[in-house]
């Protein structure tokens, strides 16, 4: 369903990514601009309190940051192909059908 | 034309694409950040509806597997990212293309302003959300310039990056990219 070519291209970038996504954003101290605005304007944070996935802001519990955020990543990816093989499932069987 | 399953398999393809290229988040001090958004190259490479519907799968994707982006604002996400910037990326292009034909001026110009101006736009429509929400304080007219102008100057690396990877998908596979002269963007080639 994806080429050789494009699945080691998203390969790399993923792991790559912690450079600018963790690494980076820790040395330059980050955070999300419209979360400072929250926390400025004395908004509540109930990220934790409502969170539902184990995969908090690509993290994986256990693992250092900069390996859970390729982790992550690569559990995106999976998640997204894994989406696009049920749709072409279901659409391969919905030509069939017809 | 293409077959639907290899518009599926095209859709998919990209989304994962994009998805890895938004997680090379560049921090920039002074408390923003610049990543990749990719719904211009989207709405150019596979036109308005299928474009959307590889924006809307990254987001998500990020919003429920990752919590990023929040529940409550997929909405607003969506409309930015996978309807503005997809729709400005498709038109742009369409424009392009009537202006200079097949050429590679047309991909590399076209590609361009359809990322520029489509996350640009996004910015803007973000700030108009913002501006007109009752939990903020300041009004459209900060908000707007804001996002405006930070999109309009960080936008020129989407730009380009859109600019490149259309003239190279182009090359590389020419079916995907529109049959100029029909004036049709996505898959009317082959």
């Amino acid at each position: 369903m994806v080429s050789r070519k494009t699945l080691f291209t998203v390969i790399v970038l993923i792991i790559v990514s912690p450079v600018f996504g963790v690494i980076l954003a820790d040395a330059v101290g980050y955070h999300e601009p419209l979360d400072v605005a929250a926390e400025m304007l004395n908004l509540e944070d109930i990220t934790e309190d409502i969170n539902w996935t184990p995969f908090l802001d690509y993290t994986v519990s256990g693992l250092p940051d900069v390996l859970g955020y390729i982790v992550s990543g690569f559990i995106g990816v999976g998640v997204i192909l894994g989406l696009g093989y049920v749709l072409k499932y279901l659409v391969s069987r919905r030509k069939y059908e017809a | 034309m293409l077959s639907l399953v290899k518009k599926v398999s095209l859709v998919s393809a990209l989304a994962a694409g994009i998805f890895a290229a938004q997680m090379l988040n560049w921090p920039i001090p002074g408390g923003t950040s610049l990543h990749f958004v990719g719904g211009g190259l989207a709405g150019i490479l596979l036109g308005p509806h299928l474009g959307f519907l590889v924006l809307f799968i990254v987001l998500l994707v990020q919003c429920i597997v990752f919590h990023d982006g929040g529940i409550t604002a997929l909405g607003a996400n969506v409309l930015n990212m996978g309807i503005v910037a997809v729709l400005t990326g498709y038109y742009c292009y369409i424009l392009a293309s009537k202006i200079w034909g097949k050429s590679r001026k047309a991909r590399l110009i076209g590609g361009f302003l359809g990322g520029w101006l489509g996350i640009t736009l996004a910015g803007i429509v973000c700030g108009l959300e913002i501006g007109f929400s009752p939990a903020f304080p300041f009004g459209v007219a900060i908000t707007v310039p804001v996002m405006g102008v930070w999109h309009a100057i960080l936008g020129v690396i989407e730009g380009v990056i859109t600019a490149f990877v259309v003239d190279y998908v182009y090359l590389k596979a020419p079916y995907i990219i529109p049959y100029l002269k029909s004036g049709k963007v996505g898959y009317s080639g082959k």
